[in-house]
């Protein structure tokens, strides 16, 4: 009887839909032609579109990076190249126009040094390089050196560490790590477009200790994006500023190094360590191996105080984890996004799966078995030593405490009145894009996130704090669920290092250094930072279309020794 | 909870004074206009315990569970499939002691296509366990046994409950409880 209701009602529904269909065909057919006009965003076909929404357009203007330009007059590009790199060397780096072609279509893009992604720096712990960087893109840029403690000029933020590349200028940045791990680079100027088309590269910090990871018999540098294109090509991006400016641009096309087909062989009882990084806009994906066993190992900018058994690795924006998978059974596994998506029109969560890659795993056994160290959970004293040094502020009192929040202003009327009723249920986590439209509608013109300072009520850049160098600090970072738009936000300090202590009041019991950090709606996340490098630095939301609505601030650390007092 | 509403009514008051009078960059504002946090389970996943009328004693009982996500390296405990792994924390006061048998908290999902038994309400009137499912219902039950056998409730049902996730049915579709009333939940 129920299930009989529910097909009425749908039915119903899908009858007074029924125009909606026709437009979702008229744009999906790309019936417009010129690609540089607003084309409703590619969505789900079994989603009715509110007729009011219809004929409804950003209220910026669309822009498109290459638009007019011949295709066949820019260089292909071609897989990253591995750049080996020792103390002292140079690289030369170079943001330009490439062309890519993704399912058989042909898009003009950006790369560095004609490559996606840009190259993969392997440098040793320790190790400071030059990088001339030289601007061959359309509009300014910079470059940003995620997760590094570096020193703060060359931290590539505009108008607080270096002024914008402009096109056709250069910057000379001196990069040093002073950390293990896996890191990224990309731009900081428009991310929602520089990056979501092709600026980003890895960085791979070699410890000097052979041990400092468990033995593989191989590594594999993950890059995970996704891309938002239709039948016409590329989706424009808002030219005065971001639209997506809600939920952040998310992708219909998954890229694992900038490309759709990511394929591996490795051979029976093969172990293989995947450094993962999640370059993308606004999706955080839910990777998982198959049934492969998987062990997390590290994360940003340090190991795990001890290694675990993951069923799954969840990863949001900018976030970096290390895991190692063995494959024991022949076959073919597949690297998935597996997800709950939401229906905000049938009330519900269904499954959605996204196919990553596939993984041949051949019948020919690995010559060296290394199960016996795979099956053994490392404990990783040398992290744990590093961090007893903290241990003694974890009860410190907080000394700022951030609430998350968002202003929404001028939308459509039905598109507000639909975000109020909404409000009912927020998920703790957007996993998909469950409102294309309205968020496709949304620019930095109505959509302003916010970064509050819960004792002085100051926003975003009107906050500044200042620390001296060598201060350990807490932080309190609240999403509020019931500001009138509520979503997860990856939040990421620069060029420092930090722990979270706790979420929602329950003690991290395996502590990892980090350097963006996830805060589900409605969660609270304690962190404790290191505030080690001296400087004029940012914190703020990574879904690039946050950032650009404002959800940034500014701290200074000041120079022990007086440079920047 | 309180405070929160306090503070947010105290930043629409201040909204509105500020209304046509802008405050500058860099200008002093008045401390503690902002909300807290709450350092503890997310209030706004609350599930709210109703009670029925199957149990003697039992209209005046109210309980409530609270969500945390479980123990993981990440910011966000999820299971390969993608759903959502919570701490649920059960609590609930004014049920009549049981003479015999004792109060066995159930989850659910909302079709009941799958029942788990969560435990048994302590001396305290509390149960904690874990979830692996985004929507859920929350059931109490007075059961003949601490040691229930079954797979699935036997005795009367004292509370029940639906995950915040449970809300979400404004759009086409009322979910499994199109009889209740929703209204007096205040959704």
């Amino acid at each position: 009887m129920r299930l009989k209701k529910n097909r009425l009602f749908l039915l119903v529904l899908l009858l007074f839909a029924a125009p909606a269909w026709a437009q979702h065909e008229g744009h999906r057919m790309g019936a417009m032609g010129d690609s540089l006009a607003w084309r409703m965003p590619p969505m789900d076909a079994s989603m009715p579109m509110m007729p009011e929404l219809m004929g409804q357009r950003p209220m910026i203007a669309p822009y498109l990076p290459g638009e007019g330009m011949d295709p066949a007059m820019v260089p292909e590009a071609r897989p990253r190249e591995v750049v080996a790199m020792a103390d002292g060397d140079t690289l030369e780096l170079e943001a330009g126009f490439v062309r890519r072609t993704l399912g058989g279509k042909t898009f003009v893009m950006y790369g560095y040094n004609g490559q996606y992604p840009g190259p993969l720096l392997r440098v040793k712990k320790g190790a400071k390089i030059v990088v001339r960087f030289s601007n061959h893109i359309e509009m300014p840029t910079t470059v940003h050196w995620h997760g590094l403690r570096l020193d703060n000029r060359f931290d590539g933020v505009p108008g607080l560490t270096q002024a914008p590349v402009e096109s056709g200028g250069t910057f000379t940045y001196e990069v040093r790590f002073p950390d293990a791990g896996v890191y990224w680079y990309h731009p900081h100027v428009r991310e929602d477009i520089q990056q979501d088309l092709g600026l980003y590269g890895n960085m791979l910090v070699d410890s000097p200790d052979a041990d400092y990871y468990g033995p593989v018999h191989r590594e594999e540098a993950l890059i995970l994006d996704d891309l938002l294109v239709d039948a016409n090509g590329l989706m424009p991006f808002g030219a005065e500023g971001p639209n997506h400016a809600l939920m952040g641009r998310f992708g219909n096309v998954m890229l694992v190094n900038g490309a759709p087909d990511y394929r591996l062989s490795v051979k029976k009882g093969e172990v293989v360590r995947f450094f993962l990084t999640n370059v993308a806009n606004a999706r955080t994906f839910n990777v998982v191996f198959g049934g492969a066993p998987v062990k997390i190992v590290a994360s940003d900018v340090s190991k795990f105080e001890r290694e675990e058994w993951v069923g799954s690795v969840p990863i949001a924006p900018a976030e970096r984890y290390v895991v190692e998978v063995r494959f024991d059974a022949p076959g073919t596994v597949a690297l998935t996004n597996s997800i709950q998506a939401i229906n905000h029109f049938r009330g519900e969560f269904y499954p959605h799966v996204d196919t990553l890659g596939l993984v041949t795993v051949s019948d020919e056994p690995v010559a060296e078995d290394l199960g016996a160290s795979f099956a053994t959970l490392r404990e990783n004293a040398d992290v744990r030593r590093d961090i007893e040094a903290f241990r003694p502020y974890f009860d410190r009192p907080v000394d700022h405490e951030l609430v998350l929040g968002v202003d929404v202003d001028g939308l459509p009327p039905v598109v507000m009145q639909m975000m109020a009723m909404d409000t009912l249920y927020v998920p703790p986590m957007e996993w998909n894009d469950a409102m294309p439209m309205m968020n496709w509608l949304s620019s930095v013109k109505e959509v302003r996130w916010i970064l509050r300072d819960a004792d002085t009520g100051r926003e975003n850049m009107d906050i500044h704090w200042t620390f001296d160098q060598g201060d350990v600090v807490k932080l309190r970072v609240f999403n509020d669920p019931k500001t009138l738009h509520p979503m997860n936000h990856p939040i990421h300090i620069h060029g420092q290092r930090f722990l979270v202590l706790a979420r929602d009041g329950v003690p991290n019991a395996n502590l990892v250094w980090k350097d963006t950090a996830i805060v589900p709606v409605g969660s609270t996340m304690d962190v404790l930072v290191d505030m080690s490098n001296p400087g004029d630095w940012m914190m703020h939301c990574h879904i690039a279309e946050h950032l650009h609505a404002g959800m940034m601030l500014a701290f200074t650390v000041r120079d022990a020794g007086g440079a920047d007092d | 909870m309180l405070s929160r509403n306090l503070c947010r009514c105290a930043g629409l008051a201040l909204a509105l004074f500020a209304w046509g009078a802008p405050t500058p960059a860099g200008a002093d504002v008045p401390p503690d206009v902002g909300c807290r946090a709450d350092t503890g389970p997310p209030e706004y996943y609350r599930i709210d315990l109703v009670p029925t009328k199957r149990v003697p004693g039992a209209r005046q009982a109210k309980g409530v569970g609270y969500v945390t996500f479980a123990r993981s390296p990440f910011g966000v405990a999820l299971t390969p499939e993608g759903h959502y792994v919570y701490d649920l924390a059960v609590s609930v006061e004014g049920l009549r002691p049981a003479t015999t048998g004792a109060y066995v908290v159930w989850i659910a999902t909302p079709d009941l296509g799958a029942v788990e038994r969560l435990g048994v309400l302590d001396a305290d009137g509390s149960a904690k366990g874990r979830v692996r499912w985004n929507k859920f219902l929350v059931i109490v039950t007075l059961e003949p046994s601490a040691e229930t056998p079954g797979a699935r409730w036997s005795g009367p049902v004292a509370l029940r409950g639906l995950s915040k996730s449970g809300y979400m049915h404004t759009m086409a579709g009322h979910g499994p409880f199109n009889q209740e009333p929703c209204a007096n939940y205040g959704y």
